[in-house]
């Protein structure tokens, strides 16, 4: 298949077989990964950018070592030493960095449609490596990776996605790109974070985990943001994790080997229990490692050339 | 002397819609008639020659009441990089504006007599558009002491309101109710509840939900609405409510009217054509306070507006710069321009629709907010001041940076082309614009 975009910005404008490209992509990445010596020739002389507006040492370390393994150079503008912080616009950090004729420009950002609004500014590629509670395309891409690891073709799959719904952009990439490949999606949170306006999705809502939980092939819990109790969003963590938080006993309510997803970093004993995130079921480190496998495949595919990467 | 002829002329007041001539003299209207000859326009002119009468051909065009939009932002003083009172009142002209209200969010808030009168003079000095200047209802819109409206008003107020920013605290709105009364001019409320409103940068429903942005729900407006009115109804003051978006505030203004309160309200174009459906992540020119409404919020509206629940069409005119708007949605500021395209555009989506009739938005943008704000003009009838705009339906106009003589460029319909445009605006008998130009000289009619 012949890449077309010039950006990833969302999972909205890829189709089926577009996704199922970018995974097929990243498992030869996979395998580099794991090899004694990561370091491949393919980008080099590729400079890469990582724009991060806000902190995330993990996203961030993630795309540069992909970026790095395929051999390009990547640099990085962190917010808080930057003219950024100075004041300087959106809008001229990107006139700046097209004028560094940079070849791709990973960008994390607070702001819903700040990374559209810099690849409409650039004439080279934007991955948005997370933007407002818009979107998280390589999070779900990565997500989607792991499942199809573990289970195979996601046609049919029950995916139960828990927690704060509204907030999440991870969640919206994800049934986006889910509803594509044919899986079948649950959402489950207290109404006050899954308000009715998220049934745009499309997929079924659920206010009760244990009712949705039987029959799931993975369930996902999603990071909560403790500071959501101060707003009146929940009334404690105590009664969030009784509802909504995820352990062994509750998963044997599946009736199967259920995989057990989080995207980082956990509130241990609040989404999930200790024992249960360290447990055979729990695929959350492999998470890790598979982002960088898929972000390589992204970082190839939108500033590589054609041919086989691996030779 | 003025004589405009064969046009299409719309006067509410008079119940007048059809072809007629009008004569101006002296800044007044003299006479509003069916065809005249030149012997009727030398006899109720007074004059001794035809040549020294300004004839107008008028046929094909509408000749109307100059517009008065009782909600704009004119950033002076204080913000003049967005706009300021001339260049302002330039754009009004351009847009078939003959009055318009200046609400009192400036840097310094306009909450004394002193600035009253600047903004009344700068608008005099300005010589385009009348400028009546709002002042605050609390010493700056902190919310907790009222302005000294009684001399504020002889500093040429015309109302009060902290637009911009809702009375938060429910007992200062009943006072400023109440003590309004010794002014006898109404309250201009900004209805927006902040607890509900929070961070919200648009209308909250699926559609903010798809796009990730922040949403502000329909009752951070209707929750207010109610209060206002509650409180009008027990102080028996006069409440104007500015830029009614929900149905919600439609349904609770209709009742109060049957109840007997004395309340108005407006609602701004921008409503009526855009829904939180159009809003797109990029351009921040969608991005208004209040946010854009839902669908059915904006059938009610309009409903609203037809069945004389909403009293008046109004702006709502919120200049920007290019640098605030070019920034990511969330970031920057609410507010679209709209002066001078937005008779063209109610032209086209609600005229041109059948939705509403040129006569219907006529006594919406002009006689209704005369009346309720005692203000000049409003009418043709013989007698009162000559502020006319002559309305070319046919008349198209790309909209650009360069056509605008508004400094600002946050409108969703740049770079459109357009259609329905004054082609002339005369205020108090003077030919302000003529030909899509703004004339200086000042000249006499």
């Amino acid at each position: 298949m012949n890449w077309k975009h010039k950006d990833l910005l969302d999972l909205d404008k890829l189709t089926a077989e577009e996704i199922k490209h970018i995974l097929k992509t990243a498992a030869p990445m996979k395998e580099i990964l794991a090899r004694p010596n990561k370091k491949l020739p393919t980008l080099r002389g590729k400079s890469v950018v990582m724009l991060f507006y806000e902190n995330s040492t993990r996203t961030r370390t993630s795309f540069e070592t992909a970026a790095k393994i395929l051999g390009a150079d990547t640099s990085n503008i962190a917010v808080a030493q930057s003219s950024v912080s100075k004041g300087e616009t959106l809008l001229d950090t990107a006139k700046t960095l097209q004028a560094m004729k940079v070849d791709l420009v990973v960008i994390r950002h607070g702001s819903s449609g700040a990374a559209e609004f810099l690849a409409d500014e650039l004439s080279a590629g934007v991955i948005n490596g997370g933007d407002g509670q818009h979107a998280h395309p390589t999070q779900a891409l990565l997500d989607f990776f792991t499942m199809q690891e573990r289970l195979g073709e996601l046609q049919g799959k029950k995916i139960v996605i828990v927690g704060d719904v509204l907030h999440s952009r991870v969640v919206r990439s994800n049934v986006l790109g889910l509803k594509k490949l044919g899986a079948e999606i649950v959402l489950v949170g207290p109404p006050t974070l899954l308000p009715s306006e998220m049934n745009y999705l499309g997929v079924k809502t659920s206010y009760d985990l244990d009712k949705e939980l039987p029959g799931a092939d993975a369930v996902m819990a999603l990071r909560l943001q403790l500071e959501r109790q101060q707003s009146g969003l929940f009334p404690s963590i105590r009664e969030y994790s009784r509802l909504y938080g995820l352990s062994q006993e509750r998963l044997r309510q599946t009736g199967k080997d259920t995989i057990i997803m989080h995207p980082g970093p956990m509130n241990r004993g609040v989404e999930i229990t200790s024992d249960l995130a360290d447990s055979v079921q729990s695929v959350i480190e492999e998470q890790v490692t598979n982002g960088v496998a898929i972000r390589m495949a992204l970082i190839y595919l939108l500033i590589g050339g054609t041919g086989s990467v691996v030779d | 002397m003025l004589w405009i002829k064969n046009a299409y002329v719309i006067d509410p007041a008079q119940r007048l819609s059809g072809i007629n001539d009008v004569l101006v003299k002296d800044g007044v209207i003299v006479k509003s008639a069916g065809s005249l000859q030149p012997a009727d326009v030398l006899e109720a002119l007074e004059a001794q020659r035809l040549d020294d009468v300004l004839q107008v051909e008028g046929e094909g065009k509408y000749l109307f009441p100059g517009l008065i939009d009782v909600h704009v932002h004119l950033r002076e003083p204080g913000q003049e990089e967005k706009e300021d009172i001339r260049s302002g009142s330039r754009a009004a002209i351009k847009g078939g504006f003959t009055s318009i209200l200046a609400m009192a969010n400036t840097t310094p808030i306009v909450d004394n007599r002193a600035l009253t009168e600047f903004v009344r003079l700068q608008g005099e000095r300005a010589a385009m558009a009348k400028v009546y200047p709002i002042a605050a209802v609390t010493k700056g819109f902190l919310g907790k002491e009222l302005v000294e409206m009684m001399d504020i008003l002889d500093g040429g107020a015309v109302a009060f309101s902290d637009d911009g920013k809702g009375i938060q605290n429910a007992e200062m709105m009943r006072l400023a109710l109440e003590y309004a009364k010794l002014a006898g001019c109404p309250i201009i409320s900004h209805c927006e509840d902040d607890s509900l409103a929070g961070h919200g940068v648009m209308r909250k429903g699926e559609m903010s939900a798809r796009l990730g942005l922040r949403g502000i729900p329909a009752s951070a407006e209707s929750v207010m609405v109610a209060r206002d009115v509650l409180l009008t109804a027990e102080t028996g003051g006069k409440l104007h409510i500015a830029h009614v978006s929900t149905k919600e505030s439609v349904q609770i203004i209709r009742e109060a009217k049957k109840m007997g309160v004395d309340v108005t309200a407006e609602v701004n174009p921008h409503h009526l054509i855009f829904t939180d459906q159009d809003v797109i992540l990029t351009d921040a020119s969608y991005k208004v306070n209040p946010p854009l409404p839902s669908a059915e919020d904006q059938i009610a509206l309009l409903e609203g507006l037809l069945d004389g629940t909403i009293d008046m069409l109004a702006t709502d005119h919120a200049p920007h710069t290019w640098e605030e708007k070019t920034r990511p949605f969330a970031e920057a500021p609410f507010g679209i321009n709209a002066l001078e395209t937005v008779l063209a555009a109610v032209w086209q989506n609600l005229v041109l629709k059948g939705k509403i009739t040129p006569d219907q938005v006529i006594a919406l943008w002009s006689l209704n907010p005369a009346r309720r704000f005692g203000l000049p003009g409003g009418t043709l009838r013989p007698g009162s001041q000559a502020d006319l705009v002559l309305f070319d339906p046919e008349y198209r106009e790309m909209i650009s940076a360069e056509t605008m003589e508004t400094k600002s460029q946050n409108t969703p319909f740049l770079g459109q082309e357009m259609q329905g445009f004054p082609v002339m605006t005369i205020v108090g008998g003077k030919i302000r614009m003529a030909g899509r130009k703004l004339l200086d000289n000042k000249e006499e009619a």
